[in-house]
């Protein structure tokens, strides 16, 4: 479809394939029955900070929730 | 929470120690010393005694606490890891496990706890990184550290403070899994330019044994790549791990081998660093409930001996007013 | 260590064919003895850390003849739903189309899309669906499947896919950016393999 004869579409539009299989992992988890979707989801839960460092400086740092 | 409590009664019980009279009464019971303790002097207050037993007896329980917290965070997060451990062996049956690659960039990937109080471990994946760092530096070789963990940063950056690239820390404020874990292989990915990943953690044995591990994951630009597979399947496949060479394998999938090799060990990165991240999260419980398991043992017979000076000294006080009184009425006596 | 290393280099060019004919386990872990050796060099101080072919489980060489079951691994990040099972026959929904393989497929590696993964033995077929992975075969008649979320097919709820479906149709229509395009795709390809799943 919107593939090129190169990379998939996924990787044009600059995902990772971590990006691409997270987010069809997710896709399918939002289509499962209760309780198992909120068990599901309650499992996956993003939080860390992270800081870029350049010449011994941390930069500021991003929360990722 | 549990830890500045700690540092508050170390600090209580530490005072006593440096202030110069009082002090013996107690000092006397661990170091032997020439000071008379048993020998009658009345003012002895057994006040400071009895004050530092309170205070051990409260480190006592604190650590018994952090003990016990430790041991079932250990339980949840054990069954997690070991659930994990088959995560990553398709890869290294695939790819192999190539410590000895010889590369331009690389990238050391340090995981380490947030929170200290759990033993040597922090302290031994600093070690190990610092290690490969010395071993894989030389002249126009670039070496960048990725720290995970608050603990690890604050030792690496009193000396390697240039070479940090990425520090990533507030892992474990959710229970660990892999949709994280792979949101932060991905930033890994994307921020640090590399021909090797390795990631150094302390992979779970038993509660007391802890190893430390460095997993290798490659770009799939090095070129390489492939004659090290070959060479590593005449290496390992009479121990059954690896099976073939990776040009045998057909390719189903994208149109071209390098798409599908990218994809893969960007996969592979993000498989092996969850099963290191739950490995190295579970070292550190088992790790600090074995610390905090002794220091309440320390705890207790520190307590014992206490509790031991405390009564001798008392006695003592006792048996001299009873020959004073003694001996007062047998003076009016006689 | 080294000694063991230097054993195994010998081991590699003498014994290459009396392995398959043994029963006895590989008697040590493998370990790469290059890495330990400029190790020991460059930091004698420091124990060489251990690395993960130490904890591989082993495999079995490649059998002369064809085994009558395939030998399946088949992992989630959060579980192993079979570790070393045997089966008749799976099916693997790889990108290129649903790929049955048999004992004595030929080696391959598979990146799967979101489809049905089915797992024959005798007349059970177990099915689950999986969003997205790699599955390699090899050559022993061994097939490593790892998958990033799997389900049984019952606890999918058909409302949401339809649901899910019509949205992702729809943010497709109106995505300006590239990444908003490739999203809704991707939300149109799993809710339609989902739908074509419970259908089909």
């Amino acid at each position: 479809m919107a593939s090129n004869a190169a990379a998939p579409f996924w990787r044009s539009a600059g995902m990772t394939y971590i990006t691409y299989s997270n987010l069809c992992a997710n896709l399918v988890r939002n289509c499962l029955k209760e309780p198992y979707k909120s068990e599901a989801l309650t499992r996956e839960k993003v939080h860390y900070t992270i800081s870029k460092w350049a010449d011994g400086k941390p930069q500021k740092p991003n929360q990722m929730i | 929470m549990a830890m500045a409590a700690l540092r508050r009664e170390g600090r209580r019980f530490a005072t006593p120690l440096i202030s110069p009279n009082p002090a013996n009464v107690f000092r006397s019971s661990l170091i032997p010393s020439e000071e008379p303790v048993l020998s009658g002097v009345r003012c002895i207050s057994t006040q400071v005694v009895r004050n530092r037993m309170k205070s051990v007896k409260n480190i006592q329980k604190i650590t018994k606490a952090m003990k016990m917290v430790a041991a079932s965070k250990l339980r949840a997060i054990q069954t997690r890891a070991e659930n994990s451990r088959g995560l990553w062996q398709p890869f290294t049956a695939l790819l192999g496990d190539t410590p000895s690659i010889d590369v331009k960039k690389n990238v050391i990937v340090t995981i380490s706890a947030d929170k200290g109080l759990c033993g040597g471990i922090n302290s031994t994946s600093v070690k190990i990184s610092r290690a490969m760092h010395k071993l894989n530096s030389g002249p126009d070789k670039e070496n960048k550290y990725v720290v995970l963990g608050e603990k690890a940063k604050a030792q690496l950056v009193r000396d390697s403070k240039k070479d940090i690239e990425l520090v990533m820390t507030e892992l474990q404020k959710n229970p660990l899994n892999y949709t994280q874990v792979s949101v932060m292989a991905d930033d890994i990915l994307k921020n640090v330019e590399f021909d090797a990943l390795r990631i150094v953690y302390n992979k779970f044995q038993s509660v007391v044994s802890f190893l430390p591990t460095v997993s290798t994951v490659l770009s799939p630009e090095v070129p390489k790549l492939k004659d090290l597979v070959v060479h590593y399947v005449s290496f390992y496949s009479e121990s059954g791990g690896k099976l073939g060479d990776l040009d045998l394998y057909e390719i189903e999938g994208a149109e071209t081998k390098a798409e599908v090799l990218q994809n893969l060990t960007e996969f592979q990165f993000s498989c092996m660093m969850y099963n290191a991240v739950l490995e190295n999260a579970t070292s550190e419980q088992g790790a600090r409930m074995s610390a905090m398991d002794s220091s309440s043992r320390n705890a207790g017979d520190m307590l014992d001996r206490l509790t031991l000076t405390y009564n001798r000294t008392r006695q003592a006080s006792i048996t001299t007013e009873l020959i004073e009184i003694i001996s007062g009425a047998s003076a009016l006596e006689g | 260590m080294f000694r063991h290393g230097s054993r195994f280099l010998s081991r590699a060019s003498t014994m290459r064919w009396r392995r398959p004919f043994s029963t006895d386990l590989p008697a040590e872990a493998y370990k790469d003895s290059n890495f330990v050796e400029a190790w020991r060099k460059a930091i004698p101080t420091v124990e060489p850390p251990s690395t993960p072919s130490a904890f591989m489980a082993t495999r079995p060489a490649t059998p002369s003849s064809i085994p009558s079951k395939l030998t399946v691994n088949f992992v989630l990040p959060y579980s192993s739903e079979l570790s070393g099972k045997e089966v008749d026959m799976v099916i693997i929904p790889a990108t290129t189309g649903q790929m049955g393989v048999l004992p004595g497929h030929v080696a391959t590696i598979a990146e799967l899309k979101p489809g049905i993964l089915s797992i024959h033995e005798g007349n059970d077929v177990s099915k689950y669906f999986v969003s997205g992975g790699f599955a390699y075969v090899h050559a022993n008649s061994f097939a490593d499947i790892i998958a990033v979320e799997a389900v049984p097919l019952d606890l999918i709820d058909p409302n949401l896919v339809q649901k899910g479906l019509t949205d992702f149709t729809q943010k497709l229509s109106t995505a300006s950016t590239d990444v908003e395009k490739a999203e809704a795709q991707i939300g149109v390809d799993v809710h339609s393999a989902l739908n074509a799943a419970l259908t089909g």
